[in-house]
């Protein structure tokens, strides 16, 4: 039960909280000054505290430092009091357990921070055995160079406690590492205690900078969370210590927790500036939902295509003349990194609309491995009677190698450049012949492609059989006798309507469901009202919400375990309602 | 001893945990010792109610100590210094005094009035050092001003001390009492007597004529460095009233125990010899000798400070045990006294240790 600490936005594992002391805490922030110790019970006996409103009270403990060995730390395990006011639990990594407290304090934090497999294995096993909606600290670790990661990684609080003893050893903490004191030829800072000659510069101040920086990166960290943009942020900061490094390229290997905590979709930019982008949950997810949900139903030839930097790609100059030549007689599917393979229906859903990354003509070795397999793995499940590669020479060394492993031929078009006249119309007349196919056909496509991404593989056939479809290309709107389902523009995804959602209840697709209790919602779900959730729903997820009072259809704004677990915050947001 | 309670229970519990711990960290220890050499043996200087003497050291090789078998003390590894086999018969403890007379004719000038004789584990337990063994050494440093004898508080009885009296040596049992809490002595150090105890041994040695060195332990693992320091200042002066020299000792990073694991794994860190100081300075009123013998001083597994004035500050230790002066502290500085504060102010049990 986590009455004071409340989650108002995540970005994968890290979230913008809210600690509620009478002078409530945004975090991830520091809360050291914020403390009330109710004491270690190694030493002494300790009273149960009576709790404060003020402060987060840290509840009488027995910390088990890192190498304490396994039958110590259960046979010395204390019992936590509930008390009136926010509150605390010690625990180690290996002894992590509810407590129903409101934040949980990492004893052996030392001994992780600073060691990509310890940090990694330890913060995913406290993550997983502690209620995600408790807010987590761990004391004495965060410098301005690993406080990022460590909110990636899900802690949220933290103290200045190591940053100022650092200072006091005349270590200058940056959020490219640190230096010592002597070594400084000027102070690379603009902070308070920086504002005087390097000479001048003691190790007072030198605390005192420390502090301020790491204040200063918390804040860029709030910011770049509420963006959803803190991996782009940590891809490039990480850099500065090896450890960091490994440490975000080790939780990459954590799939299944980054992919519970990753939402959906992003209205923001997704920038893949280097290897490591390759290796991001939402562009795993993508490649893995268009080679194993996606189905083509067109039965025209496959036009590959290079990708372009305006998104969506059918806006751009180069699409628009690809376009031109193309004439409805063939189905486009954009090759690129780091995304791997886009078929034309699904260009508007996240991360294919949202993402920009570095182009230069050159392809490294991972980026050439990574969009080869796809486009292997997506024409291994998609039949075509003809593929036409459109692509510069850059991307040939890709789609030989996809050729040579399926035992196939591609037509190739392109002469020096793909928008030529002479590739233009070596593409037309590649298609000479061929039928176009139809606006409706198209459109019925493209919600039926969506569906499969959004909802598993056929469900695109399983809602959407007999449709109609309205408006203008992207805001489509899917009917039957009634209202279905409306395409979301700026995400690339369906919303349903409560016809849509009895169908999608009624469908073989399999339906993300969450059990209220005995009131019917209007406008939001919250937390303590949901009995059940699926274990799969993802934030930005349609979710049916079902109770005995009502039948709604809505957006995930938590995961699925939250949504079961926590006692605040605001879980669904609804669209429509109807109540039994 | 006390009625059963959930305490007792919860001693139980911690103390099992940490036995099969120890007991699991020591096995990995493969080496074996000769049983005809003593551990260690050195010529010193130090001081006693009467003055400073010369001292003759001895760590006899015995069987070892009792309970390190059962598991242990967190911190000790002398059980990895004992023989294998478990039990030294008469004839090679006698090899060591040997041994050990050599090295007094060598280092010496003439006999050290003062011997000390530790065996980690306990010099009175007879099935450690045979009452014969006991005896012929009794008899061997008979000429001497003053011996020193390790041992438990089970073993301090009035026969076994009168072997050194009738000598007419003066006789102090040193006792690793730790800390004058038991909580921290059960719970830290897994050391299994109480406080009442070590006060009942003290009364046993004073009937038989003879004085109690009390042996503190600064930092067993599990503390904070503020902790830590309080606990030895309120040690020092509850075990003042029952021995006449009380040596508070830091803790070091011994192989095969617990602690190290701790160390290893980064989780344990030996107190700065700030922190020595710290307790020597405030304890200086106490009434008895307090003094201090960092051992590995200035080292990463030993007490240490940041590098640059660990020297200086055992020099200042070891100076205040001879003339417990305070303000021989006065004379050592160093910047990382403020490093030093800032951890004493801000390290709480639950992040140890905020700086190596």
């Amino acid at each position: 039960m986590t009455e004071f600490f409340e989650i108002h936005a995540r970005d994968g594992p890290a979230r913008i909280g809210e600690l509620r002391l009478t002078e409530s805490l945004t975090t991830p922030a520091l809360v050291g000054d914020r403390i009330d110790d109710a004491g270690s019970l190694w030493p002494e006996a300790r009273e149960t505290p009576a709790g404060d409103r003020d402060s987060l009270t840290v509840l009488p403990h027995r910390a088990l430092p890192a190498g304490t060995p396994d039958e110590v730390q259960s046979a010395f395990a204390v019992d936590s009091p509930e008390i009136d006011g926010p509150s605390a639990a010690v625990l180690s990594s290996e002894t992590a357990t509810e407590h129903g407290s409101d934040a949980y304090v990492l004893s052996d934090a030392q001994g992780l921070v600073g060691h990509a497999r310890a940090f990694v294995e330890g913060i995913v096993d406290v993550k997983r055995a502690i209620p995600d909606d408790a807010a987590l600290y761990l004391p004495g670790v965060a410098t301005p160079a690993n406080v990022a990661l460590l909110a990636y990684a899900g802690v949220d609080l933290f103290d200045a406690d190591r940053a100022v003893v650092k200072g006091t050893q005349g270590k200058y903490l940056t959020s490219d590492g640190e230096q010592f004191l002597v070594d400084l030829d000027e102070l690379p800072c603009a902070c308070p205690a920086c504002q005087q000659s390097v000479d001048e510069f003691d190790r007072e101040d030198c605390a005192a900078h420390n502090g301020n920086v790491l204040r200063a990166r918390l804040a860029t960290v709030r910011a770049r969370i509420r963006r959803g943009r803190l991996r782009d942020y940590l891809e490039g900061q990480a850099r500065h210590e090896a450890w960091l490094t490994a440490a975000f390229r080790r939780f990459d290997q954590q799939y299944s927790y980054l992919e519970a905590h990753a939402p959906i979709s992003r209205r923001n930019e997704l920038l893949a500036a280097s290897e490591e982008s390759l290796r991001r949950v939402e562009i795993q997810r993508f490649a893995e939902r268009v080679t194993e949900r996606y189905e083509n139903r067109f039965s025209n030839p496959l036009v590959l295509v290079p990708c372009s930097a305006t998104k969506p790609y059918s806006e751009s100059q180069s699409h628009g003349q690809f376009h031109d030549a193309i004439g409805f007689r063939a189905h486009t599917v954009s090759m690129t990194s780091p995304i791997g393979v886009v078929p034309q229906e699904l260009e508007c859903t996240y991360p294919a609309q949202h993402y920009d990354s570095v182009v230069t003509g050159e392809w490294s070795a991972g980026e050439i491995e990574f969009v080869a397999s796809v486009l292997e793995a997506y024409l291994e499940r998609n039949d075509y009677p003809r593929v036409i590669a459109h692509v510069p020479d850059d991307y040939r060394q890709i789609t030989e190698r996809v050729e040579e492993s399926l035992d196939t031929e591609f037509e190739y078009t392109v002469e020096a450049h793909p928008t030529t006249s002479e590739s233009l119309s070596n593409l037309a007349d590649a298609l000479s012949g061929e039928l176009k196919y139809s606006k409706r056909e198209r459109e019925h496509n493209t919600v039926r492609a969506i569906a499969d991404y959004q909802f598993g593989p056929a469900a695109g056939d399983d809602l959407f059989e007999e449709i109609l479809t309205e408006g203008r290309y992207p805001k489509l709107r899917v009917h039957s006798d009634e209202h279905l389902a409306t395409m979301v523009p700026q995400y690339g995804t369906l919303a349903l309507t409560l016809a849509g959602a009895h169908r999608w209840v009624a469908s073989d697709a399999p339906t993300k469901i969450v059990e209220i209790d005995e009131f019917v919602p209007h406008g939001s779900v919250l937390a303590p009202g949901i009995v059940d959730a699926s274990e799969g729903i993802r934030v930005g997820d349609e979710v049916v919400v079902r109770g005995p009072k009502a039948f709604a259809i809505g957006r995930a704004t938590m995961h699925g375990r939250v949504m079961a677990e926590a006692s605040r915050g605001m879980a669904v947001d609804v669209r429509h309602v109807e109540e039994r | 001893m006390s009625q059963p309670s959930p305490e007792v229970y919860e001693a139980g519990k911690g103390m099992d945990a940490h036995n099969a711990a120890m007991r699991e960290i020591r096995a990995r220890n493969d080496q074996t010792y000769d049983p005809h050499e003593p551990t260690r043996v050195w010529v010193d200087e130090d001081n006693t109610p009467d003055g400073v003497r010369d001292s003759l050291t001895i760590i006899l090789n015995t069987g070892g100590c009792r309970w390190a078998r059962a598991g242990g003390c967190t911190m000790c590894g002398y059980v990895a210094e004992s023989v294998e086999g478990g039990t030294v018969a008469h004839e090679a403890l006698m090899d060591q005094l040997d041994v050990c007379l050599d090295h007094e004719r060598e280092h010496a000038d003439e006999p050290c009035p003062l011997i000390k004789i530790y065996t980690s584990g306990s010099f009175l337990d007879e099935r450690e050092v045979p009452a014969e063994t006991r005896r012929a050494i009794a008899e061997a440093f008979g000429d001497r001003e003053r011996i020193v004898v390790e041992s438990l508080p089970d073993f301090v009885e009035h026969d076994r001390l009168a072997d050194f009296t009738e000598q007419g040596l003066t006789v102090d049992v040193a006792v690793g009492l730790e800390t004058a809490t038991d909580r921290v002595r059960h719970d830290c150090v897994n050391k299994y007597f109480d406080f009442a105890d070590f006060v009942a041994a003290s009364e046993q040695a004073r009937d038989a004529g003879a004085g109690i060195k009390a042996y503190l332990l600064m930092k067993p693992p599990f503390l904070s460095e503020r902790e830590a320091v309080a606990d030895m200042i309120a040690s020092v002066e509850r075990c003042a009233e029952y021995a006449h020299t009380v040596s508070m000792n830091p803790c070091n990073v011994q192989r095969h125990t617990m602690v190290e694991e701790l160390y290893h794994d980064g989780g344990y860190r030996p107190p700065w010899l700030w922190s020595v100081a710290e307790v020597l300075h405030e304890t200086a009123d106490a009434d008895a000798l307090v003094i201090s013998d960092p051992v590995g001083h200035g080292s990463d597994r030993g007490p240490h400070n940041c590098g640059e004035c660990d020297d200086h500050v055992q020099t200042a230790i070891k100076d205040f045990d001879l003339r417990q002066d305070p303000s021989v502290f006065e004379q050592v500085s160093c910047e990382c006294e403020r490093t030093w504060e800032a951890v004493m102010e801000r390290e709480k049990s639950y992040g140890l240790p905020l700086a190596r």
